[in-house]
């Protein structure tokens, strides 16, 4: 199913020019932030930034950035349909694509996010964040690619599925945590160490998680495979 | 050609006629043609005179950050309360995740399809300068922001009045909002807009928006909140220097307009945020011309 080629010009295409600083820029920008709080104060300041900003802003964007640039830029200048009449399974470009945004988003999202939790001392919960931001960030890569196989708008819509429904509802409503993919990766974290908040219940998270993420990329698969190209509106 | 007065063609090398048909009538100078090109800009922010769904985002994003000044509105009207819940300045504060998306979504409309589909050289060969263009651009961003932050305030205000409100005050409280709100909307116009027409391609021109409005925003917070826990409250104020929000918020702070911060922005801090908000239009400015400037001798 996996094809090498298309996994190899994905990670060109996001690894490209400036967009590799862009990526590159989170990471930098939590473990720095996290670093000079934890030199600078006493106390476990530092370690409720990690989850809260990592989990929250850091992982999303980080996924939403690795997802929609494999594919996005091909939807939007038109390309995609060259890629489209090669004899390839769609399904096999959707996985494919898929693999490489993931990669990225672990090792420029979950990665950090781990880091970061070392810096504030104690590993036993920095394994649990980085269990629980590996989950979060398949699942998001996962929802993020159906999105932009959809839309050409996929980054307002996720970001506004991030910002809007996960982070601003999510603070009013506590109930949006069944249903927000960042709060899974939470409770997954929080079976490993309970200095973590418990917000929904466990064989949810993980099978809500799973099942994101298997639909996502068939999804995005299934959009490909029966993909019209419309003008820019 | 004919000698009617040429207004406007002081510049060498510009297209007045496109092929077709000769015209030697009266032409319209550079202000009725920056006009127009505002206006359009302005309709263009919003999805109007586009196609029906460029329309669904930013009327969306308005939508909901007209929907909590109702609801407040209502709740003043029916308990007959003698004050509204929030102030006006703090409003827009809290809805601002919505206004930053909203410039994030909506810059690349103006700034970025020109470059990226070089139509621009067809712009900037017809008489109007470069950087007479970028500026009515991001006048048109920064009208189209802050009426995105004025809609709702304005509700709240006319819900006020309407419910009896003390009229002096809130009148005060909202004229106050209104002007630290055009000051906003010019630093993130600016912002989102240099952003814009540097990143052509939509997606990464918004997340880079989005980074340097809501993460920065973020991590500057999270960073006075720990200063001022750490009783370093000059720190925290330094600190704010460095988002527009926190300018924002910090000149809110020392005008009396209802915004709290972590720590109370006053002495010559108010002369320092007044400043770097200035600046930061200017510098933002300065490199929209030079950017327009460039893509234009190409």
């Amino acid at each position: 199913m996996i094809n090498s080629t298309i996994a190899k010009l994905a990670l060109q295409a996001l690894l490209g020019r400036r967009r590799f600083y862009l990526l590159l820029a989170f990471p930098v920008l939590l473990i720095g932030l996290v670093g000079l709080v934890t030199a600078l104060t006493d106390g476990d300041a530092a370690w409720e930034i990690v989850p809260g900003l990592g989990y929250t802003l850091v992982l999303p964007l980080v996924a939403i950035l690795a997802s929609s640039s494999v594919l996005g830029p091909e939807v939007d200048d038109g390309s995609i349909v060259y890629l489209l009449s090669k004899p390839v399974s769609r399904y096999g470009i959707a996985i494919s694509k898929w693999l490489v945004a993931l990669g990225a988003t672990l090792v420029a999202g979950s990665l950090p996010i781990f880091v970061a939790a070392l810096i504030t001392g104690d590993s036993a919960r920095a394994v649990a964040l980085l269990v629980g931001a590996a989950v979060a960030g398949t699942t998001y890569s996962a929802l993020f690619l159906a999105i932009s196989a959809v839309t050409r708008h996929a980054v307002i819509a996720s970001l506004m599925f991030v910002l809007i429904w996960e982070s601003l509802l999510g603070n009013l409503f506590t109930g949006i945590a069944w249903l927000s993919i960042s709060q899974w990766g939470v409770r997954i974290a929080h079976a490993l160490s309970d200095e973590l908040p418990d917000p929904a219940n466990l064989p949810w998270a993980i099978g809500a998680s799973a099942v994101v993420t298997v639909v996502g990329v068939w999804f995005a698969g299934d959009r490909l495979r029966s993909f019209s190209l419309r003008g820019e509106d | 050609m004919s000698d009617t007065p040429q207004i406007g063609q002081s510049r060498p090398g510009v297209i007045h006629d496109l092929g077709y048909r000769h015209y030697d009538g009266v032409r319209d100078g550079t202000p009725t043609i920056a006009r127009t090109l505002f206006v359009t800009g302005l309709r263009h922010a919003y999805g109007l005179g586009r196609s029906g769904k460029s329309k669904v985002m930013p009327f969306l994003l308005l939508g909901m950050s007209v929907l909590p000044a109702l609801i407040v509105v209502g709740v003043v009207v029916l308990t007959g309360g003698s004050a509204l819940p929030i102030s006006y300045a703090d409003y827009t504060n809290q809805t601002q995740l919505l206004v930053s998306l909203f410039a994030a979504a909506q810059a690349p409309v103006l700034f970025s399809r020109d470059l990226r589909h070089r139509s621009i050289v067809l712009y900037l060969a017809r008489p109007l300068a470069a950087p007479v263009f970028s500026m009515v651009r991001w006048l048109s961003l920064t009208v189209a922001v802050w009426l995105f932050m004025a809609v709702p305030t304005l509700l709240l205000y006319l819900g006020a009045l309407l419910a009896g409100i003390d009229k002096s005050d809130q009148t005060t409280s909202w004229l106050k909002a209104v002007v630290l709100q055009v000051l906003l909307a010019m630093m993130i116009a600016g912002i989102t807009g240099l952003i814009s027409s540097v990143s052509l391609r939509r997606g990464f021109a918004v997340v880079g928006s989005v980074m340097a409005l809501i993460v920065l925003t973020g991590v500057i917070t999270a960073v006075q909140a720990i200063s001022a826990d750490q009783d370093a409250a000059s720190a925290a104020t330094a600190v704010g220097l460095f988002s527009p929000w926190s300018l924002y918020n910090g000149l809110a702070n020392a005008w009396d307009a209802g915004v709290d911060t972590f720590a109370p922005v006053e002495g010559a801090w108010p002369l320092a945020y007044a400043l770097v908000a200035v600046l930061l239009v200017g510098g933002c400015l300065l490199g929209l011309v030079a950017r327009f400037r460039k893509v234009g001798s190409r």
